[in-house]
């Protein structure tokens, strides 16, 4: 792997000449409302991209998800019904300063959008993005990437990721797609650097271990075998169903495709963020609700996260980012959880061993 | 809370209930309780982070909760209006709850800070709290504190957006509009919204669109608020859960003053006095029907 060092200025030129190339370029930006909170937004010029100021409220998921899309448009006419699709190619979008969290999401994503159905969509926007992350600096007492096999300085999903160094950045050129982006750009970094790049990273991780212990293979064991389990009637009392958790969370790709006629003869099909915390998500046409109450439809979330996904494409469904907990009105909090549930299949395969 | 806590013991240990809805502290601030057992009463807490209106879980809807059996439930009394509001619109019945009031001088806008209560951290629906202790409790805890810090910070906002030209205020609710993401993260956490069916998810016809668009947006939000007319009590539930941070406490707020305008009604916590939605009086303004 390639490693520069790259001056703040030579950062901002890059992304004043792809500004300028009329390149989409996402980055962090504050909200003029509360200036505590940074979104991913498009941005027009360098000076508005902040990083390292907080979590950005949402993932960056809908820059590849939108949170509603058109996916064909339908017109009756008199030879017949004239569809149009969308195209899947999409023009080149450059992502600065996202978390290494949510950059794992997406690779995790890829997975599920290429299993039995290749969603072209998604695939178009992630082919024409390049992603660059910055080491993560805004952890706090949620955060849990470590537990799930990530860390503040994981490159997973990511093309390039920047790490601070004395007045620049160790850029980290992960892929091709990094390299390219950075191509005539910085100098080769020391010795002295890497290594205190490197530094970097292990401060980073020490500051999220604690939080939660790695989660271990047999959750998802466990988890499968106990479908059943009393824990369930109970764990997820105070939880609204309010799906708040599935928007903001970088992995969750669910969505419920619509058509919307815009006149008597036309309209559009859409698709539209959806979530299995909702109790319209499962019901059927007879009214029928094979997950009644909000305990099936988190057991839902937790078993798909922590065992469905794990069992069919080796990782978990989470990237332990936190924003599920953070914007919860029941209070509802994910690490507690999965800790409590790892104790309880802990003590259990304790007790049946013996 | 030691009379609250040994209220609810002897509760749950005669069996007069089988759970006790109450606040406890969680891993991030305060949170309710769904209190089973009499050795767990310890946990129960009432302060100035007890922000959540709780008689949102009893929607008789939520089976996971009515599960548990017969509840008690911890009420402030602004909370009390929409027990009182649940009653009245017969999805509970007053005697198959039992009712913990609690004595109340305002709480904090959040319940994950744990700062003092201040006319800047206080809640800006407790100004002007008519309702400090709960009518309909069985039992009342605490001692009535001081009135809530005054906050006019709403008043302000409500009174700038009357002032604007209509095109002007269209401009500052498309703003906010356009970030709502239809999770519908407002209605779920409303007491007051127990439709078995919402208008947002009917097809047939579809009056709402699904998706995320800036006119569906605001289809959906005025749909909603005005379903709030006279019943909404201001428990700012959907503001809170809202993880676009729009402010559609000022919505509610608003329609809930054009109420107290038109029918000289708000949501009181008397259940028996009837609210303008369910009622009909021949002296009703009606100036509007031609």
């Amino acid at each position: 792997m390639t490693r520069k060092f790259i001056t703040q200025q030579e950062l901002a030129l890059l992304v004043g000449n792809l500004l300028a190339a009329h390149t989409r370029v996402i980055a962090p930006v504050r909200d003029e409302e509360d200036p505590r909170q940074v979104d991913y937004k498009p941005i027009e010029s360098f000076s508005q991209a902040v990083f390292g100021a907080a979590i950005p409220r949402r993932s960056m998921k809908e820059f590849f998800l939108p949170i509603t899309e058109v996916l064909l448009s339908y017109k009756l006419t008199h030879e017949g019904v004239k569809i149009t699709e969308v195209p899947t190619q999409a023009p080149p979008q450059v992502i600065f300063g996202a978390l290494p969290c949510d950059a794992a999401g997406l690779k995790t994503v890829d997975k599920v959008m290429n299993w039995d159905y290749r969603d072209e969509l998604w695939f178009g926007r992630r082919e024409a993005s390049t992603i660059v992350t910055f080491l993560c600096s805004v952890m706090d007492h949620t955060c849990f990437c470590t537990a799930v096999g990530l860390g503040p300085e994981d490159s997973k999903g990511s093309d390039a990721m920047l790490i601070p160094y004395e007045g620049g950045y160790i850029a980290q050129l992960v892929t091709e797609r990094g390299e390219k982006l950075f191509e005539g750009v910085g100098t080769a970094a020391t010795e002295i650097m890497i290594s205190a790049s490197e530094d970097t990273g292990k401060a980073a991780r020490a500051k999220v271990e604690p939080n939660l212990p790695a989660i271990p293979g047999e959750l998802s064991e466990w988890l499968k075998q106990n479908f059943n389990h009393p824990v369930w009637k109970t764990i997820a009392l105070r939880c609204h169903g309010c799906s708040a958790c599935a928007a903001l969370c970088p992995t969750c790709h669910c969505f419920d495709i619509t058509d919307e006629h815009t006149s008597a003869e036309a309209g559009t099909r859409r698709r539209n963020w959806d979530s299995c915390q909702t109790s319209t998500f499962t019901v059927h046409a007879s009214g029928h609700n094979p997950r009644a109450s909000q305990s099936e439809r988190f057991r839902q979330r937790i078993q798909h996260k922590f065992s469905v996904y794990p069992s069919r494409f080796g990782e978990m469904l989470c990237t332990g980012c936190g924003r599920c907990s953070r914007v919860c009105p029941g209070g509802m909090d994910l690490p507690t959880i999965v800790g409590e549930l790892v104790s309880l299949a802990k003590s259990e395969s304790e007790v049946s061993g013996q | 809370m030691k009379e609250l806590q040994e209220a609810a013991r002897k509760l749950l240990s005669e069996g007069t209930v089988s759970v006790v809805l109450g606040y406890e502290m969680g891993p991030r601030g305060v949170r309710a309780a769904f209190i089973t057992r009499p050795e767990d009463v310890g946990k129960l807490i009432f302060n100035t982070s007890c922000v959540q209106n709780l008689t949102t879980y009893l929607n008789p809807r939520r089976a996971q909760i009515t599960q548990l059996g017969r509840p008690a439930v911890v009420v402030k009394g602004c909370d009390a209006r929409s027990l009182a509001g649940l009653i009245r619109e017969k999805q509970i019945e007053r005697d198959k709850v039992v009712v913990l009031g609690v004595r109340c001088g305002g709480v904090l806008e959040d319940p994950e800070s744990a700062s003092e209560l201040t006319a800047e951290t206080v809640s800006v629906r407790c100004t002007g709290c008519k309702v400090r202790e709960p009518h309909l409790a069985d039992q009342l805890f605490g001692e009535l504190p001081a009135e809530p810090p005054v906050n006019h910070r709403r008043e302000e906002q409500i009174a700038a957006l009357e002032k604007m030209t209509a095109v002007e205020r269209r401009e500052y609710w498309n703003n906010q509009l356009e970030r709502c993401i239809r999770c519908h993260a407002c209605r779920e956490a409303c007491p007051m919204c127990f439709c078995v069916k919402c208008t947002a998810e009917k097809t047939q016809p579809q009056w709402i669109d699904a998706a995320a668009t800036l006119e569906s947006n605001r289809a959906w939000q005025t749909m909603r608020v005005l379903h709030q007319a006279g019943r909404c009590v201001d428990c700012l539930e959907c503001e809170r859960a809202c993880p676009e941070h729009i402010p559609l406490g000022l919505l509610v707020r608003y329609v809930a003053g054009r109420v107290e305008e038109r029918f000289h009604y708000e949501a009181v916590d008397d259940p028996t006095v009837p609210a303008p939605f369910g009622m009909y009086r021949p002296d009703d303004e009606e100036e509007f029907i031609r």
